[in-house]
């Protein structure tokens, strides 16, 4: 799971949600990439941030992918985000004995705009949370951040600053995360995405 | 065999020494990790073991930091029984004793260290003794993770007689360039200037770091 390096942060605000991960790709020590994509748009109103092994993010982010369009057509309605997260559960356990190396995050509003968000390890154990999750080789350092700088209720631009920080500071202290970060915050009415200028070592 | 026990600390590193007319110049990032954990972010590589002679360390924080400790032993004790000026010891003295350091517990030991120094006889002069204790004199030298990055840089930038300010460039933007691709190194960068007038020490802060090419 330290292989290629990665930190993820979900947090929950007043009516909306904010997810982060950084943008490095490494090849343990080497760092090879600082423009990778860890966070991705399920639906309009759901993301998901995989954090592990590179080649299972590119590779889970392919299977979810279809298998939200599948639903699209079958059911003729988005994905709620509590719904992705029992079908991301059940697509890691079906690996049980053989696991992807992922650890997934998941943030979004569901159709009334409620905020959702959870985590997962690697064999699709899910955990609900009510305030933030984090994932990644960085996650004890993001726990210490989240759980100084969360409160509830935070308004949108109070979340991207909550979680920025988080996720800014988290991957200072650790060797393969880092070299640039990305936030989304969820609202009903849009997403607001922002890169983060992070130290580049 | 594992080089560094479970939990120790590691100076994953960046380090580099550069001789030029009139003295040297010495560098090193600031990063100690212990695995991927970012134990120390402002640590100080560049140690003194005499007044005008210092080395870099890289590797095992802990064997460098015996190592150098009983090597100031050494000179101070070199020093004091060779009294009287122009018998200070020279760089190629204080290379040497960690040479027989590091080659004779070569098993037991993980250090990567460059030795640097001004002395009367020969002016600035750079010594390199990588993992099984060989000594190296060069005129410029790189150590540490972080230098397999900037092997093909520094063999393109470096040219002799360079002046101080030239070397400190070169140095500088060296390093800027190991600290980014190499995980086990980050931090500040950390210079000194050694010559007959003394040691300058430079802090070069993280946000004033060259930064080049970065992937888009």
């Amino acid at each position: 799971m330290e292989y290629n390096g990665a930190a993820i942060v979900a947090m929950v605000g007043k009516n909306c949600v904010a997810i982060a991960a950084d943008k490095r790709l490494g090849a343990q020590a080497m760092t090879v990439s600082t423009n990778f994509q860890k966070v991705f748009p399920m639906t309009d109103k759901t993301y998901i941030g995989l954090a592990g092994l590179a080649t299972d993010v590119s590779t889970l982010h392919s299977k979810f992918r279809r298998k939200v369009t599948e639903y699209a057509m079958e059911e003729n309605r988005t994905i709620e985000p509590k719904t992705f997260a029992h079908v991301v559960s059940a697509t890691l356990y079906e690996k049980r004995f053989g696991p992807y190396f992922i650890e997934p995050v998941i943030a979004g509003l569901d159709a009334n705009n409620e905020p959702f968000i959870c985590s997962m390890d690697l064999i699709g154990c899910i955990n609900f949370a009510k305030d933030f999750v984090v994932a990644g080789t960085a996650s004890q350092n993001l726990y210490g951040m989240a759980e100084s700088l969360w409160e509830p209720n935070l308004e949108p631009e109070e979340l991207f600053e909550a979680v920025g920080q988080t996720l800014l500071n988290a991957v200072d202290r650790n060797a393969v995360s880092g070299w640039g970060g990305i936030v989304h915050v969820i609202t009903p009415e849009r997403i607001i995405t922002r890169e983060l200028k992070g130290r580049m070592d | 065999m594992q080089a560094l026990k479970s939990g120790e600390q590691n100076l994953g590193t960046s380090i580099m020494a550069v001789q030029f007319d009139g003295g040297v110049i010495i560098g090193a990032d600031s990063r100690t990790t212990s695995g991927a954990y970012i134990g120390n972010r402002v640590t100080d590589k560049l140690t003194k073991v005499h007044d005008r002679i210092y080395c870099c360390r890289s590797g095992s924080a802990a064997d460098t930091q015996a190592i150098a400790d009983i090597v100031h032993y050494y000179l101070q004790s070199y020093a004091a029984e060779h009294n009287g000026t122009g018998t200070e010891p020279t760089t190629r003295v204080a290379a040497n004793i960690f040479k027989d350091l590091c080659y004779t517990n070569k098993d037991a030991l993980s250090a990567g260290i460059i030795v640097a120094g001004w002395d009367k006889h020969t002016g600035g002069s750079v010594y390199n003794i990588p993992l099984g204790g060989s000594l190296h004199k060069q005129s410029f030298a790189i150590g540490g993770s972080g230098s397999t990055y900037i092997y093909g840089y520094c063999d393109s930038e470096f040219k002799e007689g360079m002046s101080k300010d030239e070397c400190i460039e070169f140095t500088k933007n060296a390093l800027a360039l190991a600290m980014s691709r190499d995980g086990s190194s980050g931090g500040v960068i950390r210079l000194a200037i050694i010559t007959k007038d003394g040691v300058e020490r430079l802090i070069i802060p993280g946000d004033n770091l060259p930064r080049f090419y970065e992937t888009q």
